[in-house]
């Protein structure tokens, strides 16, 4: 069958991902770029005798080299043969969205715009003469509502005739005679290297004096030459060319949308979105209400997912009854009972709770609400001198810290993107979910959700004193300042909700069945040898390993060999606390045991180490990634103290307070 | 005319943007010297305007530069 490749573009808030489920549904896969750490959405749908491979690229407002998101769609677009490129517009901000059309123009040809959202605009009076603008632009346009599935099948048939039929020509525009001639010398210098990126695109981003790019040039063209050329004809223009070739590009985008928009006359009306935003930003309620909004999410999370997570446990239990049953050999049973199902049991018992957990952050996220969280936190932030979209990846963290620190993408400062990574370890993520529900759920049973909230907020204190250490010692300087969208309030589209869910989960289960699954098989060996008769006990290799580093958390309150194992299988992937203790205990026996060796008094403290320590190793992994390897150490033993030290001093304060 | 972070609730103008990195920022979110903004959230905190069906949220680092006058 043949296959074409076809790209969705477009500025954030635009629908990018309702219309990129719409086409691909379920037939989609979330991995990384190569070479970096931004998310990468691609799924396919075949329509007629065409499998269309989908690839959603990051939501931008310009393109250049300020950000990964950015390099991400410029390096795809020119690297790649992409036969279509679907640029999502938004109803409500044509302007906008039109300059990245015209941006991406100049290096692609065969773009299908897709007019999203035109009900919202309907509503707000706003009509466009579209036979207009296609004449003007020479570019096809598809009228989409993504979250009510309407425009989809018209968009897959004029993927399919632009694919069969692509159109060599698109709108040209230029930037009057003095810059292009500029940009025809300059893009003669970069004829002669024959690179990948389109030499016009790479002369107008030198005239831009995009510092990635010049970074990129520089050694291949004489950049001096150049530079001095640009210098002139500022002079002639006596303004910066930068802004001289935005200001023509939006005096081009106001022309056409005068031309082509018929805008009736509005009913006066206040605007929900207007009056919600006045309360939920308010200085003083937009913090409390974030905070209610996350304390609503945490219990909802235990409560709703408590009678799913019983019943997997009770289906554990009939499926090791029945391997007992089946008379296979003492070490495969032991490894199938008491290593893989009480170990990658114990963890896939929580599998509701975390399907919750990120179906009620998609919800915030998909109604608008996260970058009014953004709004808010803007004043906390700026105060630890971090920009306010800091607040986004913090907030990713209490989902999962990977995707989090691959999130400081967006932050352009390195010192933001390199503090907030030393600090996103330290929000308790979904991996914790598991400590805390065990934990809680013999210690403190009336009051969980409470208990598991103060962890949260613990975290929080902690990733904060991390940010004004490290801040004060390694990072002086100013953050970037916050400018952001905030898109308009809607409800959330539930399809976009439950693949979210659904994908988030299933990366979850991916870690069960692989790192976990390999961590508990290691365990259980290391558990049941040398000395197989006396399993989990201090004669194994286990029992010595934590033996070793359990008198450094006597002061702690669980200077036990149990603790000291579990403590050194979480660091491979905090689950593993809990698969840990099933292995040891036995999943049948694990809260007696538990209640044998901890008090309420340790068991909180244990969790707090849980909390504070190196999250697993992919967190590791991801931060010597982001912030090299250098700041991926100072992290782990840095965690590995905080997390030590809180749980010393909680339980000796408390411990002295009780009167010893 | 008047800093940013120092108005109230209104319309306003944008007449100047004091740092040209800060400018080209405004610009890539569609606001150009001479539109007419709506502030809808003043500072403290970021302050939020509306321009047309936009709506922004604009940290107090830029907002302190960009210089506006009332519209009445």
């Amino acid at each position: 069958m043949e296959e074409k490749l076809i790209a969705i573009a477009g500025n954030p808030n635009t629908g990018k991902t309702t219309i990129f489920n719409a086409l691909t549904g379920a037939r989609q896969k979330v991995g990384n770029w190569p070479g970096v750490t931004v998310e990468k959405k691609e799924g396919f749908y075949i329509y007629k005798d065409i499998k269309f491979n989908v690839v959603d690229l990051p939501g931008t407002y310009t393109l250049t080299g300020e950000s990964e998101d950015q390099k991400i769609a410029i390096d795809f677009l020119t690297q790649n043969k992409v036969d279509a490129v679907i640029i999502m517009v938004d109803a409500l901000n044509l302007e906008r969205s039109l300059y990245l059309l015209l941006l991406l123009s100049e290096f692609h040809k065969n773009i299908i715009i897709d007019l999203n959202m035109v009900d919202l605009a309907e509503k707000e009076g706003i009509e466009y003469d579209i036979q207009h603008l296609e004449k003007l632009l020479k570019i096809k346009f598809i009228k989409t509502i993504g979250n009510k599935n309407i425009g989809i099948e018209e968009l897959k048939a004029e993927i399919y005739k632009r694919c069969k039929e692509p159109v060599s020509e698109t709108f040209k525009f230029n930037y009057g005679m003095d810059v292009e001639n500029i940009i025809s010398e300059i893009e003669s210098e970069i004829n002669k290297l024959n690179l990948t990126y389109p030499s016009r695109f790479l002369a107008i981003k030198l005239l831009e004096k995009d510092e990635y790019f010049i970074n990129f040039l520089k050694g291949k063209v004489d950049y001096e030459k150049i530079f001095s050329k640009i210098v002139n004809l500022e002079k002639n223009l006596n303004k910066p060319v930068d802004m001289v070739l935005i200001e023509k590009r939006y005096g081009i985008i106001h022309g056409i949308v005068r031309e082509a928009i018929i805008e009736k006359k509005k009913e006066l009306k206040i605007e929900i979105t207007e009056k919600v935003d006045k309360i939920l930003t308010h200085n003083f309620a937009g913090p409390l209400i974030f905070l209610f909004i996350m304390f609503l999410i945490f219990n909802g999370v235990f409560l709703l997912g408590e009678p799913f997570k019983n019943f997997i446990d009770l289906l554990l239990e009939k499926l090791k009854g029945l391997i007992s049953n089946l008379n296979f050999s003492p070490y495969l049973t032991s490894l199938l009972n008491e290593g893989i199902i009480s170990g990658v049991g114990s963890v896939i018992s929580f599998v509701p709770n975390i399907f919750l957990f990120f179906f009620f952050f998609s919800i915030l996220e998909d109604t608008g609400y996260m970058s009014r969280a953004a709004i808010v936190s803007d004043r906390v932030m700026h105060k630890l001198g971090l920009h306010g979209k800091s607040a986004i990846p913090l907030i990713l963290g209490f989902g999962c810290n990977v995707p989090a620190i691959m999130g400081t993408r967006i932050l352009e400062n390195r010192r933001d993107k390199t503090l907030i990574s030393l600090s996103i370890p330290f929000m308790s993520c979904s991996a914790r979910l598991p400590v805390y529900l065990l934990f809680t759920g013999i210690f403190f049973k009336e009051n969980q959700g409470m208990i598991i909230f103060s962890l949260y907020l613990l975290g929080i204190f902690a990733g904060i004193l991390s940010i004004k250490i490290f801040g004060a010692v390694f990072f002086k300087g100013e953050s970037l300042p916050l400018i952001i969208e905030l898109p308009p309030f809607r409800m959330p589209y539930w399809k976009n909700i439950l693949i979210e869910g659904w994908t988030r989960t299933k990366y979850f289960l991916e870690k069960a069945g692989t790192i976990i699954f390999c961590g508990t098989v290691i365990l259980w060996f290391l558990n049941y040898f040398p000395n197989p008769y006396n399993y989990g006990t201090e004669m194994n290799f286990s029992g010595k390993l934590g033996s070793l580093i359990s008198p450094l958390f006597k002061f702690s309150g669980f200077g036990f060999w149990q603790a000291g194992v579990a403590l050194i299988f979480g660091i491979y992937a905090k689950e593993l606390v809990v698969g840990t203790f099933g292995t040891l205990f036995g999943s049948e026996n694990m809260s007696n045991m538990l209640s044998i060796y901890f008090t309420p008094v340790s068991a909180y403290s244990f969790m707090i180490m849980s909390l504070l320590y190196m999250p697993c190793i992919a967190t590791f992994l991801v931060l010597k990634r982001e912030t090299g390897t250098k700041w991926a150490f100072i992290s782990f033993f840095w965690s590995l103290f905080i997390g030590w030290l809180f749980s010393t001093l909680f339980y000796q304060i408390f411990n002295f307070l009780k009167g010893g | 005319m008047e800093k940013l972070i120092d108005v109230k609730e209104g319309k306003y103008k944008v007449v100047d943007v004091l740092k040209h990195g800060k400018f080209k920022k405004l610009c890539n979110m569609g606001i150009f010297i001479g539109d007419i903004i709506e502030v809808i959230k003043p500072a403290p905190g970021p302050v939020i305007i509306k321009k047309g069906n936009t709506t922004i949220g604009i940290g107090c680092g830029i907002a302190m530069d960009i210089i506006v006058e009332k519209v009445e």
